[in-house]
């Protein structure tokens, strides 16, 4: 029986892509506005007006609205590691396991308690024991994104992980190693500024939307300064560590560079241009209608002028011996796993850091058994291997171009936002208003977009030159996972539908109009217990 | 007393956030660079918002923002 099912490792990933993106629609909004209402409340404790109140509990309620719909879309994927994805569970579960599991116990735990306080702790607490607690939940949140993202960052560049050939797994050396990652700390910085960014941009588009019709000015020109100033330096922190992580792949993970920068050839320093525009064409490993700005590619992978940047027909070149290698150590570790011989252990050490190779080279083996392959079908199944070693250009690329765009488009917006506004001449920019409040969708497709980068470029690893994603997946029929598939896709655009609609209704509402209605709410309550 | 016991309190504060600053520094440099730069973002945001108050007394006759 075959391993490897192609069509179902594609549902499984795709099926994976839509749980993830979805469920990556609430997470950046509660990552920032925790912190947003952190800043609210803190306004409110040091002037002790009113108003700041009125601010953090408006905005916390949309918060909430987005959390409880959030939290549900996230369960799922958990699940999924185990039901799509065992092979991969199993292989790096003791890795993965530990990060999630401290990420549901420390942090998710601490959120949602912390949580039931903010919002019903308001007439219980003191006002700096309140404070205190949304400042938890604001940890809370990002501390939760944090464990996702070590988990993640292990996947993308492995630390504190060891291959055992006894168990067949990856096995942790360092935890430390693990959480201190440079990938994981400058994803989980990136993803929450990312997140900061996204929830100033939510504050202003709905502050814009009531300055636009002259309601709840006071509060809606305050809510537009806290955020137009969180929003810039967000944007100025999520750039910079844009420039890291990109670092961190140039150094790390060249494939995924070579794609997102549509570099088919070794690049010739210092002239290569940054490429603005072009269609990558993968079956022809070429770029159509390139528009480009030259001189910007090297310093800005690089930081300087003289080290080229090694294109994808290159790197297919270079993996050659590394499918070779990676042939000879997977077959010499089947073989060790049957006999337990010490000349089996001693090849395989030898070739150990090409494993992941071998792996990659298994699909195009007879009975994909690698150790099944004749010598003389060996550069036959080393030219197959050789056209998967790197991701679709054509999606890296434009997802890589579409979130730098977006990026840029936010420091403007940002800057003129906090200029007008502490200059006081926000509503005279009515225009500027109008393209604030159509902004809001704009920090949410940059955050997927992000993501699809980051997935799609470390493509076709699921961690990255150790285990490839046609092994990671579970056996299912493909007919259970279009079923399941249909399933997700229905329940999600429902949760989706509900939170847009929840969110309009509130936000249309408005803080004054929305506390009228909650106090006769109360009153309905206290007239039916009297 | 209250006032020397927030002293300590603030001083226990300023040891721990040394140490995290010691430790988290040299061990994440960017986990670090979060932890300064969000408390710098809140601050600035909450700043902002207070000159908010201070402008709106100045220009209270116009009514504008």
């Amino acid at each position: 029986m075959d391993v490897i099912h192609l069509l179902v490792v594609e549902l499984s990933r795709f099926q994976f892509a839509l749980t993830a993106l979805y469920h990556f629609m609430f997470v950046p909004l509660t990552l920032g506005l925790t912190f947003i209402l952190a800043a609210m409340e803190t306004a409110y404790v040091i002037t002790g007006k009113e108003i700041y109140k009125d601010m953090t509990q408006f905005w916390g309620k949309l918060f909430g609205i987005n959390f409880a719909i959030g939290v549900a879309t996230g369960l799922t994927m958990e699940f999924e590691f185990g039901t799509n994805w065992s092979m991969y569970s199993r292989f790096f579960g003791d890795i993965f396991g530990t990060p999630l599991a401290i990420e549901g116990l420390m942090a998710f735990f601490m959120e949602s308690t912390f949580i039931g306080l903010m919002f019903f702790g308001w007439d219980r607490l003191s006002r700096g024991a309140h404070l205190a607690v949304t400042y938890i939940v604001a940890l809370g949140s990002n501390i939760s994104a944090l464990w996702i993202l070590v988990a993640n960052a292990c996947m993308n560049m492995p630390a504190g992980a060891h291959f055992d050939p006894e168990t067949m797994r990856l096995t942790s050396t360092s935890f430390v190693a693990l959480v201190f990652n440079p990938d994981a700390q400058a994803k989980a910085v990136h993803t929450s500024v990312a997140g900061f960014v996204t929830a100033s941009m939510f504050v202003m588009g709905i502050s814009a939307f009531y300055l636009l019709r002259k309601q709840h000015r006071e509060f809606a020109a305050r809510s537009f300064r806290m955020a137009a100033l969180f929003g810039i330096i967000s944007t100025i922190a999520v750039i910079t560590l844009g420039d890291v992580l990109g670092r961190l792949d140039y150094e790390h993970q060249p494939t995924k560079v070579a794609a997102m920068e549509g570099l088919w050839e070794t690049s010739k320093p210092p002239y290569e241009p940054w490429i603005l525009f072009g269609i990558p064409n993968d079956k022809k490993q070429t770029n159509y209608l390139e528009v480009g700005v030259p001189f910007v590619l090297t310093p800005l992978l690089t930081h300087d002028f003289k080290t080229p940047i090694l294109g994808i027909k290159e790197l297919q070149i270079q993996a050659g011996p590394k499918i070779e290698s990676g042939i000879q150590a997977v077959s010499a570790l089947k073989r060790y796993s049957e006999n337990h011989q010490q000349t089996d252990l001693d090849i395989f050490k030898t070739h150990q850091k090409d494993m992941g190779y071998g792996f990659l080279a298994s699909q195009y083996a007879p009975d994909q058994d690698v150790t099944k392959i004749k010598s003389e079908h060996i550069p036959t199944i080393v030219k197959k291997t050789k056209s998967d070693i790197y991701p679709n250009v054509f999606v890296t690329f434009w997802a890589f171009r579409i979130m730098v765009f977006l990026a840029i488009y936010f420091f403007i917006v940002f800057a003129m936002a906090s200029y007008v506004s502490l200059r006081r001449e926000i509503e005279k920019h009515r225009i500027f208003l109008k393209i604030i409040s159509w902004s809001i969708p704009l920090p949410f497709i940059a955050s997927e977009f992000g993501w699809i980068t980051a997935e799609v470029g470390r493509q076709p690893w699921t961690i990255f030159e150790i285990l490839p994603t046609v092994i990671s997946s579970s056996t299912h029929s493909s007919g259970y996972m279009i079923f399941s598939l249909i399933g997700f896709l229905l329940l999600y655009s429902i949760f989706i539908a509900a939170e847009l609609f929840l969110m309009f209704k509130f936000a249309r509402l408005g803080p004054q109009i929305h506390q009228e209605q909650t106090s006769s709410l109360q009153t309905i309550f206290t007239y039916q217990k009297g | 007393m209250s006032i020397f016991l927030r002293f300590i309190g603030l001083g226990l504060i300023l040891v721990i956030a040394l140490l995290v600053a010691v430790f988290v520094g040299d061990q994440g440099p960017w986990y670090f660079a979060w932890l300064i730069g969000t408390t710098m973002i809140v601050l600035i945001s909450v700043a902002g918002t207070v000159l908010f108050d201070t402008q709106s007394d100045n220009h209270n006759s116009t009514g504008e923002f």
